[in-house]
Order: structure tokens, then sequence, then C-alpha cells
């Protein structure tokens, strides 16, 4: 399976030329099997950079199927979506897949509120060319998407939660634990630990550097340390480190990898906007 | 007066090698009177930037003046991000045009309900206050009197003929030119067939926008297309360089700023936009300048490029 990874920046975009090596763009994660079935999670800014290589294959000719998951609906992760070109050709079947918010809102009517005739020209999802399916998940359910296996499980972040996914494709797991944060970093909760649990590379939000993060204790998101303890109580063989802060440049993030490093056996970096990982 | 550009960019940021030199964030621009007064046009991403610089300010202004041309996304992302917006004791007034039959307050404060954005409006520490604008109903903000101007873009904009110190400066982004199509509160999948009336009201919405900018020392202007991307979306509600050109020529104005520049236009490409510009601009006698993520500009008495 390949994991190519389209924005890795939490939060906000951020250009210039201190975002250059890692990248400002948001979240973004696409994976392919040997046989070439893909799957998407997330649609940040980092979304529309994908689509941009799409068009040039069968979506620009109307023939792609996507499956996109979603961990939640917090701008940073659906940025993307009115400027998904796939969406707007004729013929192409794309598939969003998440839970319903707290809030009480359905998945689709809050797609709906990003698409309002006040925010976007598109004016809502019926206007989208494309065959667009939304379908509500319930966390802790295992999902059908061709290729790929897929649990699920909802992990806490800040006054809401996201749903967290470990994906299984060629005898290779992935699992992404984005937006997280848990009572303790020291202690993760166990849906965390069994979404990982032997997984050949952990996505996991590291938005704070560690001295960091102290003064943004619940905020939502999580300090390095936290997926160096998930990997290693889980025994995933690989740390990504991902969801870097909006402040942080790619200085900071060197020194926070090196950090990082030298604290874990497990091997660690920090997702790279652009690169790409077969596992 | 001066102003100066956070902002830049159309639709949605672009981060990246290709957007360094001119930046990658979306509208946004902040406008100072010779006595410190500070207006902000537009909410877009490059908000976040004018608002860390604000807050280190020596005396930080507590009360913010918003003009908004409407809330696309790429006009209003910036605003939960705009770090005065965290301070107690500040205080944020937002004008914008009501479009739809929803309050203001609904509409912004929309942007940062529960499924989106981890803090509603109502418990940032800072006050907003919303105001309604409408097309010719000019009215004063400290040293800055404010004309607001209807524009063709979908479901309705404003741009902003704004005089201080002597001089005076527009925004007038985004916008349509004024044939092929008038926008109207639907969504548009191509061009429609103009009726009488439509036609009756893109003449007079041009007149209007003409008349206002008349005299005006510099017009930043929303010149998202290239005239052979504008001929294949004619209906996504933006103009080309070409087309303020020919508003300007006609209002006798100064100086046009390129702005609202569309996301695939890399730096490479937008070097040779400002060239021809320039060179097109100066065959009709009006100073063509590309704008770029941090470049501020002096109105009125010729001034160098700060
Ligand atoms: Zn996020
Ligand atoms: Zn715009
Ligand atoms: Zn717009």
């Amino acid at each position: 399976m390949r994991i190519r990874f389209w924005g890795v920046r939490g939060s906000f975009a951020m250009s210039g030329r201190d975002f250059l090596r890692y990248g400002g763009n948001t979240t973004s994660v696409e994976l392919v099997t040997a046989a070439g079935e893909r799957l998407l999670i997330d649609l940040g800014t980092g979304a529309t950079e994908l689509a941009k290589t799409l068009m040039g294959g069968e979506f620009g000719k109307g023939q792609g199927q996507l499956p996109i998951l979603l961990s939640h609906t917090h701008l940073d992760h659906i940025q993307g979506l009115p400027f998904f070109t796939p969406f707007f050709i004729k013929g192409n079947q794309i598939r969003i897949l998440g839970a319903n918010p707290i809030s009480g809102l359905s998945l689709e009517a809050t797609l709906q509120n990003q698409l309002a005739p006040h925010y976007s020209p598109l004016n809502g999802l019926e206007n989208l060319a494309a065959g667009v399916s939304i379908e509500t998940i319930q966390p802790g359910a295992a999902l059908e998407v061709p290729g790929f296996e897929i649990e699920t499980g909802a992990v806490p972040h800040g006054s809401m939660w996201t749903t967290a996914y470990r994906i299984t494709a060629d005898g290779k797991t992935v699992a992404y634990l984005s937006d997280v944060e848990y009572p303790s970093y020291e202690d993760p909760l166990e849906v965390a630990l069994s979404l990982a649990r032997g997984a050949d590379l952990l996505i996991h939000d590291a938005m704070h550097a560690d001295h960091d993060y102290e003064l943004r204790r619940g905020w939502g998101h999580s300090p390095a340390a936290a997926g160096v303890v998930v990997a290693e109580r889980a025994g995933a063989k690989k740390l990504a480190l991902f969801h870097h802060s909006p402040d942080a440049t790619d200085d900071m993030i060197d020194e926070v990898v090196a950090r990082t490093t030298a604290r874990t056996a497990v091997p660690v970096f920090a997702a790279a906007e652009g690169s790409y990982l077969d596992v | 007066m001066q102003i100066t550009f956070w902002g830049v960019r159309g639709s949605y940021p672009v981060p990246g090698a290709a957007t360094v030199r001119y930046g990658g964030q979306t509208s946004c621009v902040e406008a100072r009177s010779a006595g410190g007064d500070c207006l902000i046009v537009d909410a877009g991403t490059g908000m976040r930037a004018l608002g860390n610089k604000l807050v280190r300010e020596a005396n930080a202004p507590m009360h913010h003046h918003v003009l908004l041309s409407h809330v696309h996304w790429d006009h209003i992302q910036g605003l939960p991000f705009f770090s005065p917006a965290y301070v107690p004791g500040t205080k944020i007034s937002v004008y914008a045009l009501l479009t739809a039959a929803d309050e203001l307050h609904q509409v912004i404060g929309g942007i940062t309900r529960h499924e989106f954005f981890p803090m509603p409006l109502e418990a940032v520490p800072a006050q907003f206050e919303f105001h309604q604008v409408e097309p010719g109903v000019d009215f004063t903000l400290g040293a800055f009197h404010i004309t607001p101007i209807a524009l063709n873009h979908p479901f309705g904009s404003v741009g902003y003929r704004i005089d201080c110190d002597g001089s005076s400066w527009a925004y007038v982004s985004d916008t349509a030119p004024f044939t092929e199509v008038l926008h109207k509160q639907h969504f548009l999948s191509g061009v429609e067939q103009l009726s009488d009336d439509d036609r009756v009201a893109l003449a007079a919405m041009r007149e209007a926008l003409v008349r206002r900018l008349a005299g005006v020392d510099t017009v930043v202007y929303d010149t998202h297309f290239l005239p052979d991307e504008y001929a294949r979306f004619p209906h996504y509600g933006h103009s080309t360089p070409d087309q303020a050109l020919e508003i300007c020529a006609e209002a006798k104005v100064r100086r046009l700023v390129l702005y609202h520049h569309a996301p695939s236009h890399g730096d490479e490409q937008m070097d040779r936009i400002a060239a021809d510009y320039l060179g097109k601009g100066a065959a009709v006698g009006i100073d063509v300048l590309t704008s770029f993520e941090g470049m501020t500009l002096p109105i009125g008495d010729e001034g160098t490029l700060i």
C-alpha cells in the first residue's frame, strides 16, 4: 500500500518560505493499494493538489471512483471540498464517509452548510456534477470500501469527537489518529491503542511541541509525545508526526523530530507534503 | 494614507514553492490613515498575519473595523484566526451586505458553528457588532469616508470607495464584468440568456461603478482571470485585468492594482502578467501594479513602494 501526504498542516494553511519543506496545506492523505484502489482521508486544502493529479486520469473523463473518509468537519479537514475538481465532472462517483457531528446536525447538513449560498457559489451539494453520496458512519463499526478493511473509533477532540481509522490493505495496516487529545497523553485511551495495535504506520496528531503543550492543554490536540506513547504501547512499527501547528516552521518541525527520535526506539518522521511511503 | 496587502489570492489559500513571492493567503487589505486609524477590508486568510501584527503594536487599536465585500469563504476564513478577537476588551465591528434573509450575525457567526470551529463567535472574548451596508449609502469611520458600491458576483458583493487624508482608493472585489452575466441569488451552471431588464441592470451597475470610481487615485480590482480563462468560466463572477483597465480608464483613475489572483497562477506566471499589464496600462495612461502579500502602497502623493 502506498501512502501519500497531500496536506499535513493543522488548523490553518500556511504559505511562504518557512513552510516549504513540510508544506502548508491542511490535512489530506491518499492511500493506494497495489491493485490501484484508492482511498482519501480528509479534504483539507491538500486535496486541491491531489485533484490536479487525479484530473489527468480517469477523474478527468468522469470515470473516477473515490471513497473519502472524514475525521471530522472542522474547517481544516473540509476546506478543500469546494475546490476538489473531481466533484465538478459528471460521471465520477465519490463517497464521503464520516460520523455525524455531536451538535445534532447530520454530516450531510453540515456539508450543505459549508456550501450554503452565503459561503460558496456552489450553493449546495446538489450542484456538484459528480455522483456524490454522503454516508454517515457509526464510530466503532467496520466499513466496506473496495480494497480496504477499515475499523473506526471515536476519540476525544476538545469539545467534540473525531473518528480515528485503522486501515488495512495488501496485508499492511495504517492507523490515522489526527485531531485527538487524550485526558492524559501519558495514558492514551484504549480505543486509540486498539486502532494502532501492531500498525505498520501510525499517523498521529502532533500539533504541539512537547514544551508548548502545557499552555495549550484542553485545546483538543496532542503534543508530539502522545504519538510516541501510543506507538510504543500499541507496538506500531513507525510513527508519522502529523497536523503540524501553523506556527511551526520547517526548522521547528526538524527540532521536534530530533527530540522525539531521541526519546523512543520507534522510527519517527514528520509527515511532509508531497512525500509518499510504501508500507 | 497607505494600504498593505495581507492576502492577495482568490478562492482558497495556496501554500508552496509557486506562491512564495506573490503570496498564498486570501483577500485581506489594511488601510492606515496618516493619523494611524486602521481599517480592514475583507477577512480572508491573510487576516491571521495581520492580527498577529496588530496585537504586537505598541498602541494596538482596541476597536477594529472590518469591511466585507461578501462572505464567500476566501473573504471571511481569517476571522476566527484574528488574534485581537481573543484579547478581552477588544471590539470588532463588521460591515457587510445583507444578501439573504438571515441576519448578519447568523451568517458570519455561522463560520464558527460547532461543526466547523472549536470556539463559537459568541464565546470569544472580543465583542462583535454587525452593520449592514447599502450600495450608495456612505458612512464615516474615523478618518475614513466610505462609499459601498454594488458589484456583479454570485449572491451579491460590494466594493468600497475609501476617501481619507485628501486622497482615495477603492476596493473592487469580487466582481464579474457587466456584459454577459448578471449574477443573482441562484446557482449558475453556465451563462444564462439575459433579459432586457438584466441588460438594464448591468448597465446601471457599471455606470454607478464608473461614477463612484471617478478620479480615485488607486483601484484594487478583482483580476482573477486571464482572458482565455474568463472565456471558459464567464459565470464564475470574476474579471480580467483587461476588463479592470477598461473601467479604470473610463473613471480616469491613476493606478490599478491587480488583485484576487487565481490559485493556479504561480509566481512566474504572475511576473508575466505583471509585465504584460504594466505595458497595457501605460498604453492607456494607467499605472498598473500587481499586488503581492506584504506590499505597502502609499495612496495619493506620489510615493515610493515600501
Ligand atoms: Zn484539524
Ligand atoms: Zn473571492
Ligand atoms: Zn466570491
